[in-house]
């Protein structure tokens, strides 16, 4: 076998509380598409960190083409042939798509020649069969687009590693077998692609070999022809999905909202489902299903074009977060540093700050003590790790920020309370703490809406799961009937698939 | 136990902080003046450094607001000189001198309104909209007033620009104060004060809070238009005059004494409690430098520096500190690979 | 239309569009006012926006960064009164010469701005604003053993009469040797930002600083580089300021940096970064400074109403720039789209596999 091009040797990382790699060891070699998957937390994020310098290796070290590097930064990574594509296209919207590959070529010459620099771009790009308009400013272009014009820079940089982080997230089907088309050329080009994802079904599409990170800690490392779906899960998950925090069946109560025909152009239409009581509704899909989108209509930040929501009989339009506050509707974001929390300000003034005019006496000051209260009882119902409740948010691990975020809307005492993605990216701990925490609301009478991508967590949690799929609603299955194939292929968008075989 | 430590732990803080600093500050030049002067510490003259001030520390107040919130307003000055020019209009035209007040005050209003629209809803910057404002309402002066100077104010106006009203303090200072601690109770104390750190923050968390930002907005711009058409009245019938020019260049005194209070320029962070020092301090700075004969517009430009070496100086204890950090780091990690390398320099060698 | 987004790009629609209202200016006051059409109202407009273009495009390379300075005014006046005083004492300084000391002497200025911006990470509106009163400071200073003027008396009969140097004259019509450097000013730098690799990368700073750094170009030394010819540019404006006026006092060139920005902006500089040419901003400024003649001619309103519509200009500029901007940046982008499917189905179309 060849010479691996990048090596990471007994690498491990610890940040505060957590370790976020421990003695991991990697080798990948040129030609070869490598796959890193793992839940979120597993330390996929912080490796690919390191490797490109922007984080150091507590101990350990990195090897290119055998020898032993330290890198500083991105721009010593690059040097060194190493380059990452993120979820999030690097890329300058002002600048054309040319200028966007070479802008950080420094042996271009004293002066652009811009006859020559759309030459060279449409070269390249036709090296990697991309019809593009390398004139376009790369405002108007499509995230897969901005991938291609990154992988572009890339290999114009003579890139011998490439970096890929969960770049199907934002793409379509169709992009994504595109996307899949360009990757496999790099291989054959002899391009190592470290290729970071998170639709199993992807991964063994694309994928030389298979590497699996669970708590820092790499799990597995097979050929696909030796890997199988289920052996990849079981070493994700680290258990069987039993193991997972199941909902207790509880008797549903009366209807508290009913959508019917929502519709956002563009974006969603004609989604309709029943909430209940003490119902979990589960909202399955893949990213670019728009159930946040969804979700967003119902709290009013983004309200929908047509069709009728009903709470408690009543027929509401929701045309802001104000309006579905008073209905009842919460929503936990699915971004905490974005839309959830305001880092830099004290736990208890994040959990009242949608209610803060329950905390103000009759000269319209703010009652500190209440609200210290308030946030004391939270703190300890739901097992914040924190030494005073006027700590900064920022100071909290993501598991404890993300508690806050749900104390902060369960201090509204919702009828429905939507959950988009409430355990992403934190520990398995805080995740079963989390799935607890469901439950109980949900017995004590609040209908649940949840977001999840997390496939396992959807089924063992809702007792309902609607599947969306590019903005249409694909179907609602009830829990005896779901199963994690036929919510797959519904997800993806061919629901009829899997009942056919199974007929 | 537990308490005393947190009680320490916040002396620590507080003397870390920056509202700190500049309270130690304050005091030396208290009392490097005190020394030098007799009379410095006297009622009288520490009144006196402050009534010379008292229109642009007025509007100081409302800018912390604004800075906090993440926006700045250029066009205070402006608003001063446009509300003072309709006062002063309207007493020449023989409008009975309370009618002339509450048209100047209605005029800021609307100016702060203007402004607040566009920037709540339209969504433009700020910076752009206040300084076409700056520019604008600047103009609407110079078309009410072109070059003449108006005076005459009615006896009673003057009286109260100029004389002390209460004891010894004249009206301007005891609207500061007045100002000053409903300011204060309003932005540390209450619901909407919160709310204005909050959105100084993230914007976008404050929405999806359900706080109603653009009302807040406008409501923050159209009452910097309403408390500097109060200061731009003060102003006039201080000097008993006003010219097209009044006023013109305060909004960057302001801004500095916001600024220099330890108010981030990005908004999300600072309080009154740091501007009141601020004040305190560029004021008994400017008096000490006064009494050394040193003239206005050199200590403008020693403000301008304290402006920028308040926000250099962390910047770079923060960047040593840090690169103290990276060299320890470096060394032990090359004293962890030192032995890997000396094996691959011997692999290489064979 | 298909046509247009292949030969225009969008910030050239927005110099169109500035020249098309300056266009519109002309005639419409043309048809009002007696004696418009002439050579002389040539030489108004185009000496009174000598400077201001200038300044502009400092103002300009610094906005496309994503910052700001608002210390221009000052170093303008600074230069000016410096060379005015050298110049008061020293007759054998030549213009050249001259010249070459108002620059040297901004460029020391913008130095000092771009080392505490780009390096001491100081917000740029914090340290200019600073900067802005220093500068101003040390104007009186240096001018106090002059008791705080300079005289055009004192200075040499180049400098007296250097403002009505022409370049050719035709009848009335005269190009100053002043509009010439200005001229030659924004020509050089739309060359700068249009074909110099330091030039593309201020756009790319301002664009995505973020993605700048992990591109990994040194941001800090060009946004440094970028306040140093500010300041240069400022240098150049101060003598021109000085040639221009001759009687100085300390108070020489308060607020050129507001004037500046209105300039850039009405001519579709970004303030935030990423977008804006030096052609547009001198457009910005020949339209502001159009409108300004042109409202002084005209008798029928108070000639003080200038700064008034300057700044609603300023404000329909911003406004018009976040409405209509935007949609034209879509309508390119689904144009190159629409030719994007074009491209690929003649391509699909002619290769024998597909």
């Amino acid at each position: 076998m060849t010479e691996p091009i990048l090596e990471l040797r007994h690498i491990s990382k610890r940040f505060d509380m957590t370790q976020a790699l421990d003695d991991v060891s990697l080798a990948i070699y040129p030609g070869e598409i490598h796959a890193l998957v793992g839940e979120n937390g597993a330390g996929k994020s912080t490796l690919i960190k390191i490797a490109t310098g922007v984080h150091q290796p507590d101990t350990g070290e990195i090897l290119v083409q055998g020898r032993p590097v330290v890198i500083h930064n991105s721009q010593e990574a690059q040097a060194l042939g190493i380059a990452a594509i993120y979820q999030e296209p690097m890329i300058f919207p002002d600048l054309n798509v040319a200028e966007n590959i070479f802008i950080s070529h420094r042996s271009r010459g004293p002066i652009v020649r811009w006859n020559k620099m759309y030459q060279d771009a449409r070269e390249i790009l036709a090296k990697l069969g991309v019809v593009m308009d390398v004139r376009q400013s790369a405002q108007g272009l499509t995230v897969a687009q901005q991938q291609t014009v990154e992988i572009a820079r890339a290999i114009s940089l003579d890139v011998r590693v490439l970096i890929m982080d969960e770049p199907t997230s934002a793409l379509s089907l169709h992009e994504v077998q595109q996307l899949f088309k360009l990757v496999r050329s790099l291989r054959d080009r002899g391009i190592a692609v470290l290729f970071i994802g998170h639709r199993l079904e992807e991964v063994f599409d694309i994928a030389d070999r298979i590497t699996v990170l669970r708590d820092g800690k790499l799990i597995s490392s097979r050929p696909r022809s030796e890997a199988t779906v289920e052996q990849v899960i079981r070493d994700m998950v680290g258990r069987e999905v039993e193991e997972f925090f199941a909902k207790s069946s509880v008797r549903l109560g009366e209807l508290v909202m009913s959508v019917r025909g929502l519709t956002k152009h563009n974006v969603f239409t004609d989604v309709n489902f029943d909430l209940h009581r003490g119902e979990v509704l589960g909202f399955a899909g893949l990213v670019g299903s728009h159930r946040t989108d969804v979700a967003l209509a119902l709290f009013g930040i983004e309200p929908a074009d047509a069709g009728e929501i009903v709470i408690d009989g009543k027929s509401v339009h929701i045309r802001s977060p104000q309006q579905a506050m008073e209905l009842g509707i919460a929503y936990v974001t699915e971004d905490r540093r974005k839309f959830g929390l305001v880092m830099p300000m004290p736990i208890c003034a994040n959990i009242t700050l949608p209610t803060l005019p329950k905390y103000v006496n009759g000269l319209g000051l703010i009652q500190r003590q209440k609200e210290m209260e308030v946030a004391e009882e939270f703190r300890r119902r739901l097992n914040i790790m924190t030494p005073s409740v006027m700590n900064t948010v920022e100071r909290l691990s993501g598991g404890n920020q993300q508690k806050v975020l749900l104390c902060k809307w369960l201090n509204v005492q919702p009828k429905v309370l939507i959950l988009d993605e409430p355990t992403r990216g934190i520990d398995v701990g805080a995740k079963v703490e989390v799935h607890h925490m469901i439950n109980d609301l949900a017995a004590q009478g609040i209908g649940i809406i949840l977001i999840s991508s997390d496939l396992p967590e959807v089924l063992a949690m809702s007792d309902r799961i609607l599947v969306m799929h590019e903005g249409r609603q694909m179907g609602i299955y009830t829990r005896e009937e779901a199963t994690q194939e036929k919510i797959m292929a519904a997800a993806m968008g061919h629901p009829e698939a899997i009942l056919e075989r199974q007929a | 136990m537990q308490s005393s430590r947190l009680a320490s732990l916040r002396r620590m803080q507080f003397l870390r902080s920056w509202e700190a600093i500049l309270f130690f500050v304050f005091l030396a030049i208290l009392l490097y003046n005190a020394t030098r002067v007799p009379a410095y510490l006297t009622v009288g003259n520490q009144i006196n450094v402050f009534y010379l001030y008292a229109e642009k520390i007025i509007v100081a107040l409302i800018m912390t607001f604004i800075i906090i919130n993440g926006e700045i307003d250029l066009s205070v000055a402006s608003v001063m000189g446009l509300c003072a020019g309709v006062l002063g209009r309207l007493l020449e035209m023989g409008v009975r001198g309370e009618y002339a007040i509450a048209a100047a005050l209605v005029t800021g209003l609307l100016c702060g309104l203007w402004n607040g629209l566009w920037i709540a809803y339209a969504r433009l910057s700020s910076l752009i909209v206040t300084l076409a404002g700056m520019i604008m309402f600047r103009g609407l002066v110079w078309v009410m007033v072109e070059d003449r100077s108006i005076t005459n104010f009615p006896a009673w106006i003057n009286h109260l620009g100029q004389d002390a009203i209460l004891g010894p303090f004249p009206l301007s200072l005891i609207i500061f104060f007045v100002l000053l601690i409903f300011a204060y109770i309003v932005l540390h104390h209450s619901a909407f004060g919160r709310y204005v750190y909050v959105i100084g923050n993230n914007r976008e968390v404050a929405r999806f809070s359900g706080v109603k930002v653009q009302q807040i907005k406008l409501i923050l711009f159209a009452t910097s238009g309403l408390i500097s058409a109060l200061a731009g009245v003060l102003y006039a019938a201080r000097l008993g005059a006003m010219r097209s020019s009044t006023a013109e260049g305060f909004e960057l005194e302001i801004i500095t004494m916001v600024l220099l209070g330890g108010v981030n320029i990005f908004g999300g962070s600072g309080s009154l409690i740091g501007v009141l020092l601020s004040i305190l301090t560029v004021l008994n700075l400017r008096n000490g430098m006064s009494l050394a004969n040193i003239t206005l517009q050199q200590q403008t430009g020693v403000i301008g520096a304290l402006l920028i070496f308040s926000v250099l100086v962390p910047n770079l204890a923060g960047r040593v500190r840090a690169e103290l950090n990276r060299r320890r780091f470096a060394r032990l990690a090359a004293e962890q690979t030192a032995p890997a390398e000396r094996k691959e320099v011997k692999a290489e060698s064979k | 239309m298909k046509f247009i987004t292949r030969i225009l790009r969008p910030e050239q629609v927005r110099e169109l569009v500035t020249l098309f209202l300056i266009v519109i200016i002309v005639l419409g006051f043309g048809a009002f006012l007696k004696d418009y059409y002439t050579g002389r109202t040539f030489v108004r407009i185009s000496t009174s926006i000598a400077i201001i273009a200038v300044v502009a495009m400092a103002q300009t390379l610094v906005a496309i960064t994503r910052n700001i300075d608002l210390s221009l005014g000052s170093i303008v006046g600074f230069c000016a009164f410096f060379l005015g005083v050298q110049l008061s004492y020293h007759h054998e300084i030549g213009p050249v010469p001259a010249a070459l000391i108002a620059i040297a002497v901004g460029t020391a200025m913008g130095l000092i701005n771009g080392l505490i911006i780009a390096y001491g990470r100081v917000p740029a509106i914090i340290t200019t604003l600073g900067t802005m009163a220093i500068y101003r400071t040390a104007i009186v200073f240096y001018s106090a053993p002059e008791g705080g003027i300079v005289s055009a008396h004192r200075l040499p009969l180049w400098a007296r009469q250097f403002a009505s140097w022409s370049i050719f004259k035709m009848g009335d019509l005269d190009f100053r040797v002043m509009v010439g450097i200005a001229i030659l000013v924004v020509i050089i730098f739309q060359l700068i930002l249009t074909y110099l690799p330091y030039g593309r990368r201020l756009y790319a700073i301002g664009s995505n600083p973020e993605a700048a750094r992990i591109a990994g170009f040194p941001a800090q030394r060009i946004v440094f580089i970028a306040y140093l010819i500010g300041g240069a540019l400022a240098g150049l404006g101060g003598y021109l300021f000085l040639l221009q006026y001759g009687n100085l006092m300390v108070l020489a060139g308060v607020g050129l940096e507001f004037d500046a920005v209105a300039a850039a902006v009405v001519g579709g500089v970004n303030i935030f970064g990423g977008t804006g040419t030096a052609i547009g901003a001198f457009l910005g400024a020949t339209l502001i400074g159009t409108l300004d003649y042109s409202l002084r001619r005209w008798p029928a309103i108070s000639e003080f109403w200038r700064n008034a519509i300057l700044g609603l200009l300023i404000l329909l500029a911003v406004a018009t720039d976040s409405a209509i901007m935007a949609r034209l940046r879509l309508m390119w982008a689904r144009a190159a789209a629409a030719m994007t499917m074009e491209l690929a189905e003649s391509k699909t179309s002619s290769s024998p596999q597909a």
